[in-house]
């Protein structure tokens, strides 16, 4: 316990340690390319509470394109994705594409502080899987994954790993979905 | 140029090409951190681990709520920052942890996967956001991977003590045909 005590000063340190180490790595580039799903289905129910405490239905969003992204703030690439998907909603989310980033098991007091480090800020609707169930309704195995629900409700594409969602090869597969 | 080779040589020349183009793998240390990362590419494939430092997990899972019993032995179990990717592979990369070998002196075994270490803090009483937060900070266990740029990152327990050296052989199939990398002369960190 006195070991614990006296290394308690430590980790406080090595936080923000923490925050800087994975910036620091060799990560890779983030690619842009969605994956087509071979035999589209009807997509998982998503119903969850948003971060200003209204509830958002997916099934209430029929007829636009939807990228629907699990994230979580400890999660490096979904940081790193988090001001593509913003740049994306910005130049597309008036022509029927909108985006719901599910943060999966934090809460408002932990994700509200990150998206004020995030530029451009997040304006599309954050929700919260608290318990992670929704998580597993969509057989995630890895954060972040994300899913392209077209205007049918139907799963479109699907990216696993980090992405720079406002490519233009990516705006131009979602901007297609939604003619077809 | 080739009807001269002596045809005994031609699986040498192709072994030594293949081996020169496939498996190269690299060492490279963070000047900040000194944590070192071990990669290679191969099968259009890049894998690499870069050590995380006791104190840096101990420091990630203490800001996630993981009691510090919990932190304190995972922290020394030789832990990774692992990436898998598929650039460019003849299809989807599908794969289980479980069917990776960690080869040290002592032995060979799977990496410690998240379910392990989840049933092992069970006498620890982790909340429900420690746990989630634990779960999927880790590799996935079982994960497919489509070309042209799926992949993941996520923290990898080779579950050995801290300095030792391992060679890691991680194992995948594309449409059934199994493939492996071998990162070679891996060091857990101090």
């Amino acid at each position: 316990m006195f070991v614990v005590q006296n290394r308690r000063c430590q980790w406080v340190l090595l936080l923000t340690a923490w925050l800087v180490f994975p910036v620091l790595a060799d990560l890779p580039p983030l690619t842009h390319g969605l994956t087509p799903i071979a035999e589209p289905a009807d997509s998982p129910t998503l119903r969850l509470t948003s971060m200003d405490d209204e509830i958002v239905d997916l099934a209430s969003l029929r007829g636009q394109v939807v990228v629907v992204n699990f994230w979580a703030t400890w999660c490096p690439p979904c940081r790193r994705e988090m001001p593509s998907l913003e740049h994306l909603y910005q130049q597309v989310g008036d022509k029927g594409v909108t985006v719901l980033a599910v943060n999966v098991g934090e809460d408002e007091d932990t994700v509200f502080p990150f998206l004020g480090t995030v530029e451009p800020s997040p304006t599309f609707p954050i929700l919260f899987d608290t318990d992670s169930s929704v998580l597993t309704q969509w057989r995630v195995r890895g954060l972040p994954t994300t899913f392209v629900v077209g205007p049918n409700g139907k799963l479109a594409y699907q990216a696993v790993g980090g992405r720079e969602f406002n490519h233009p090869d990516l705006i131009d597969q979602l901007l297609q979905l939604l003619e077809k | 140029m080739l009807h001269k080779t002596p045809r005994r040589l031609i699986p040498i020349i192709l072994f030594l090409l293949w081996g020169e183009s496939a498996i190269a793998q690299t060492r490279t240390v963070d000047p900040e951190t000194g944590s070192v990362t071990w990669e290679i590419q191969v099968h259009g494939v890049t894998l690499s681990l870069t050590q995380i430092l006791p104190d840096q997990a101990r420091a990630f899972y203490v800001n996630r709520g993981l009691p510090t019993t919990a932190t304190e032995s995972y922290a020394k179990s030789c832990v990774y920052m692992t990436i898998l990717r598929n650039d460019s592979a003849p299809g989807a990369v599908h794969f289980r942890l479980s069917d990776w070998s960690v080869v040290s002196t002592t032995g060979s075994q799977p990496p410690i996967g998240a379910a392990t270490w989840l049933k092992r803090f069970e006498a620890d009483g982790l909340s429900q956001s420690a746990r989630i937060a634990f779960r999927w900070a880790q590799f996935p266990p079982e994960q497919e991977y489509q070309p042209g740029g799926d992949w993941n990152q996520g923290m990898l327990s080779a579950g050995l003590p801290p300095d030792s050296e391992f060679d890691l052989i991680a194992r995948w199939d594309v449409a059934g045909e199994p493939f492996e990398g071998i990162l070679k002369n891996v060091r857990c960190a101090k």
